[in-house]
């Protein structure tokens, strides 16, 4: 008995103990990139104006999402999430985001950015890069990259028979609906009808004419023998690293390991398809959202608005990590970087990945259907009339 | 020293007390009930078990019962409960906090007078440094309203939802506010020039105003305010009961309006049955419409009647999710052709696995076997390494239709056409029992090198006096007896590899796809992989629907493996020995 009351008196001892002990408020922010550093010092500086501590947590991109889509309903989470802004439409529908309002430097941002980042008409992240796919080559092979597709298929061919097979004139993932996406949208096809009230998912273009044209013509890289149907991203990559291949379709994260593997690599936009008919690949922004359960909102955006938004601050991300800044005078800043100038102009030509939870569906579809033609089991109409079936299938319920 | 650790150990344990304590008061009160009511009994039973001589042996049993709780029937009746939800993508929250988010979140407001109401904040410094008490002052055509710290009215465990304080009207250099008297000074005053105001035990000095340069110093302590009381605060001007809040104007800054909340609650005639009733409903206080609900969601209604969504909640949806499976067309469509192809595969991969497994073990049971570790350690490798490794070997190097070494290499050499292995029906399928017999004959090896090992050497010699063959040994003596052994295993080998998704997953992601499909169904997809693939890969992740199938899939396995387990006698054969 005597035991018993001891213990009792010590377990409400150590439970008032930890009641009293405060909770400080804080910002946590999970980030994924080279940023930490820089949004650290940032973050010092807003606790010596707020005294409120910012906090960074390097968590791997993949995993930003995942855990936040779980810990953010129970009102855990980080405040602040750096990632992609096609996980918008899941996190807003989950009612995770917190809209961000207007603020004075907008205009400051590429319109894509932002449209990127908008959904229902609001604003739910701040973009602070842009990405898209365009033509990267190794120098030693083409000496001026091909601006059309088809002297794309004439110097890859020269190349093929010049190198008896042992260089590859041109090799990309060919059944993968992201690095066939230019073709498609640059003859006209699109995922999903863009209108003023945001994107209509009843309104699917990826079997109208353009769309069937566009995988017409990468079927014609198949049957010319450029692409094989077993080509994809990992050997692409492993190929051009190598200097084994002479032209690819790859994004700008890739092009890090091409300068360490010693690869003479120059950057430059998709070639058009025909004379005036430009390659329009999907565009990624990457951003800082606002977990709209975070007891901190107010001092939240007024971190993001003050601290982040500025020029200096996106400058000092960019240096960090180099991709397309998504504010016009940070872009100006930069010009000089080549890399940077051949994949602003295949961005220019993109559209925004869209957004809205419903694009889950259509991967799977298209890469189905990719897959059925590059291999020859099914037309271009039939493969992308079936995989539209299956996308409104799927995102029917 | 004995009474040291005792004292050790009793501080040890009222530390553990202390945090299942907490833990399962913090569980209920975030309305985790259930998990939270086991956590506190099994807490009252450990310390029952402690400190009641009686209950001593059980003790050493605790630990072990409440891990089985923990780890297998919370997770059953987690997934049994979540079956019957529509729990996923849109509706993750509960319906009271759906509701609360629709009423008091301060996004959900808007502008009533796009004329900012000019204001200026006082508070009372303590070292020089401002401090959270505050007085606010309003200036509202040409009179003034002064309101102070706002008292929360709505409130949800800790967390405040929403502050109200009626504004009182300054009339003369005294006011009185929540029972207090205060006095201006200098009066009479403008916002500008006012610079005191006290009471009788402290004084009020100016801390910011929107258009004072001075004061825009302690902006960031006003941001921390905002950010504190004002940002959930609705102050109501008390002759109108118009309501100021706060807001973020179009050039970034913060000021007041009059705002009013879009979703309110009132009572509304509704037509339901025929009869009209009065319901209490949410109404957009603009388009004076009620929102809808429908299927665990909110939709608000535009002008032209069209639904917006607006939040969704975790609503109990009865047995929709088992009915969707069994009559949506999609689904069950190509249910039947994956359901075939995952018992085949189940089928074969025990089968060659076994047969593998067991040639070896009884290669390497020959005691005259030079170097036997040496083969066993080698062939025990293929377990060893990690799945994702070898899979992707086997994927990438060997079977890739463009560079990997059979293609390129040699069938070339034997002169056979390059075989498209992972768009080939057949050939995907073969693949996948390739690679998962390679994974899993180490297993098998294993097992029954110890059944080979349990079977007495004089039952040979005994078969072997009376002129028995070794193929009349091995199957009359060996199989048999290990067969008894290793029977249960290979059902729950077989249970096993039905569910086997990560090897299917990562070898051909269920491709090739199915040529007309309407669902994401592909020739090598297992049961498991098709659900993943409808319930994750559709819009966003549909957890109600995923548990249903996951509860069929239960009853799937468990039938046949009860088949099995009757057919084989393997029970019985074990009971029958002892």
């Amino acid at each position: 008995m005597r035991r018993g009351l001891i213990i009792l008196a010590l377990t409400l001892s150590l439970i008032v103990f930890s009641l009293t002990s405060a909770q400080a408020t804080k910002i946590t922010i999970w980030c994924s990139e080279k940023q930490v550093d820089i949004l650290q010092r940032l973050g010092e500086e807003f606790k010596a104006k707020y005294g409120v501590a910012v906090e960074v947590q390097y968590v791997e991109f993949g995993s930003i999402k995942p855990n936040f889509l779980t810990a953010a309903p129970q009102g855990k989470g980080a405040d602040i999430i750096v990632g992609a802004h096609d996980w918008v439409g899941e996190l807003v529908v989950n009612g995770l985001l917190e809209p961000i309002p207007e603020f004075k430097d907008i205009k400051q941002f590429y319109e894509t950015s932002l449209k990127a980042f908008s959904y229902g008409g609001k604003l739910y992240g701040l973009p602070y890069a842009m990405e898209a796919i365009a033509l990267i080559y190794n120098k030693d092979y083409v000496k001026t990259p091909p601006l059309t597709m088809e002297s794309l298929i004439t110097t890859a061919k020269r190349i093929n028979t010049a190198y008896k097979g042992k260089v590859k004139g041109f090799v990309t993932s060919a059944a993968e609906f992201y690095y066939v996406a230019p073709v498609i949208f640059g003859y006209g096809g699109y995922v999903f009808k863009d209108t003023p009230a945001g994107l209509d998912v009843s309104d699917i273009g990826l079997a109208n004419p353009g769309a069937v044209k566009g995988v017409k013509l990468w079927k014609r890289l198949v049957d010319e023998g450029l692409l094989s149907p077993g080509d994809n991203y990992q050997i692409m990559d492993s190929l051009f690293k190598e200097g084994k291949a002479a032209m690819i379709i790859n994004g700008p994260w890739a092009v890090k390991a091409y300068k360490d593997a010693g690869v003479n690599y120059g950057v430059s936009v998709i070639p058009n398809l025909e004379a005036k008919v430009p390659a329009k690949p999907f565009v990624g922004v990457q951003g800082f959202m606002v977990n709209s359960k975070s007891p901190n909102k107010v001092l939240v955006r007024e971190f993001l608005i003050s601290f982040i938004s500025t020029k200096d601050t996106m400058y000092k991300i960019y240096l960090a990590d180099p991709r397309i800044p998504s504010r016009k005078d940070v872009l100006a800043l930069v010009k000089d970087n080549p890399d940077i100038v051949g994949f602003t102009k295949s961005a220019s030509n993109g559209i925004p990945m869209p957004n809205v939870p419903e694009m889950a569906a259509v991967w799977g579809a298209m890469n189905d259907a990719l897959n059925l033609v590059v291999n020859g089991k099914a037309t271009p109409e039939d493969a992308l009339n079936n995989a539209v079936k299956t996308i409104k299938a799927q995102i029917k319920k | 020293m004995i009474k040291v650790l005792k004292i050790f150990l009793l501080f040890l344990l009222a530390l553990f007390n202390a945090i299942f304590l907490l833990f399962g008061i913090y569980l209920i009160r975030n309305a985790y009930y259930e998990i939270g009511i086991v956590l506190l009994s099994a807490l009252i039973l450990i310390d029952f078990f402690i400190f009641n001589p009686k209950a001593y042996p059980y003790r050493y049993t605790i630990p072990a019962l409440i891990f089985l709780f923990l780890l297998v029937l919370y997770p059953i009746y987690f997934t049994i409960k979540t079956a019957f939800t529509n729990f996923g993508t849109g509706h993750i929250f509960t319906k009271e906090e759906a509701i609360e988010r629709l009423l008091y979140d301060p996004n959900y407001t808007y502008i009533l007078e796009e004329k900012p109401i000019k204001f200026k904040i006082f508070s009372v410094f303590k070292d020089q440094q401002p401090t959270d008490d505050f007085l606010i002052i309003f200036e509202i055509d040409k009179k003034y309203y002064v309101g102070g710290v706002p008292l929360p009215s709505k409130q949800r465990g800790r967390e405040i939802l929403l502050r109200e304080e009626r504004l009182v009207k300054i009339e003369d250099k005294n006011f009185k506010l929540n029972g207090r008297f205060f006095e201006i000074s200098p009066y009479p005053f403008n916002l500008s020039n006012i610079d005191l105001i006290s009471t009788s035990d402290k004084v009020y000095k100016s801390l910011y105003m929107l258009e004072d340069p001075e004061l825009e110093k302690n902006l960031s302590f006003f941001t921390l305010i905002i950010q504190k009381y004002l940002i959930q605060t609705e102050y109501i001007e008390g002759e109108t009961g118009k309501i100021l809040g706060v807001k973020v104007d179009n050039d970034g800054r913060w000021k007041f309006f009059f705002i009013d909340r879009l979703y309110r609650l009132s009572y509304e005639d509704i037509r339901e049955d025929g009869k009209i009733k009065t319901k209490l409903v949410i109404v957009n206080t603009k388009t004076k419409k009620p929102i809808i609900e429908e299927k665990g969601s909110f939709f608000d209604q535009d002008e032209k009647g069209n639904k917006i969504f607006l939040i969704g909640y975790t609503a109990f949806i009865g047995f929709e999710n088992f009915s969707r499976i069994l009559t949506d067309e999609q689904i069950s469509g190509p249910f039947f052709r994956v359901f075939l192809w995952t018992v085949l595969w189940s089928l074969f991969t025990v089968l060659f696995s076994f047969s593998v497994g067991l040639s070896f073990a009884l290669i390497l049971n020959n005691k005259k076997l030079k170097f036997r570790n040496i083969y066993r350690t080698l062939l025990i490798i293929p377990w060893a390494i990690p799945y994702f490794i070898s899979v992707l070997t086997w994927r990438n190097g060997i079977f890739n239709e463009t560079y990997g070494i059979l293609n390129k290499i040699i069938l070339p050499f034997l002169g056979i056409e390059p075989i498209k292995w992972f768009n080939d029906p057949f050939w995907a399928k073969v693949i996948c029992l390739t690679v998962n017999t390679w994974l899993t004959f180490p297993y098998m090896m294993t097992v029954s090198l110890g059944a080979l090992q349990g079977i007495p050497d004089e039952l040979y010699e005994v078969a072997a006096i009376d002129g028995a063959g070794k193929w009349n040994r091995f199957w009359y003596i060996t199989f048999p007896l290990l067969l008894t052994v290793v029977a249960p295993l290979l059902i729950s080998s077989f249970a096993y590899t039905f569910n086997n998704f990560t090897l299917i997953y990562l070898l051909t992601a269920g491709g090739p796809p199915m040529v007309g499909a309407t669902t994401p169904a592909g020739h090598t997809d297992i049961l498991i992989s098709y659900v993943y693939k409808l319930a994750f890969e559709g819009r966003g992740q549909e957890f109600g629907f995923a548990s249903a199938i996951a509860i069929l899939i239960f009853f799937l396995v468990a039938g046949i493996s009860l088949i099995n387990f009757k057919l084989s006698g393997a029970f019985e054969e074990i009971r029958g020995e002892q």
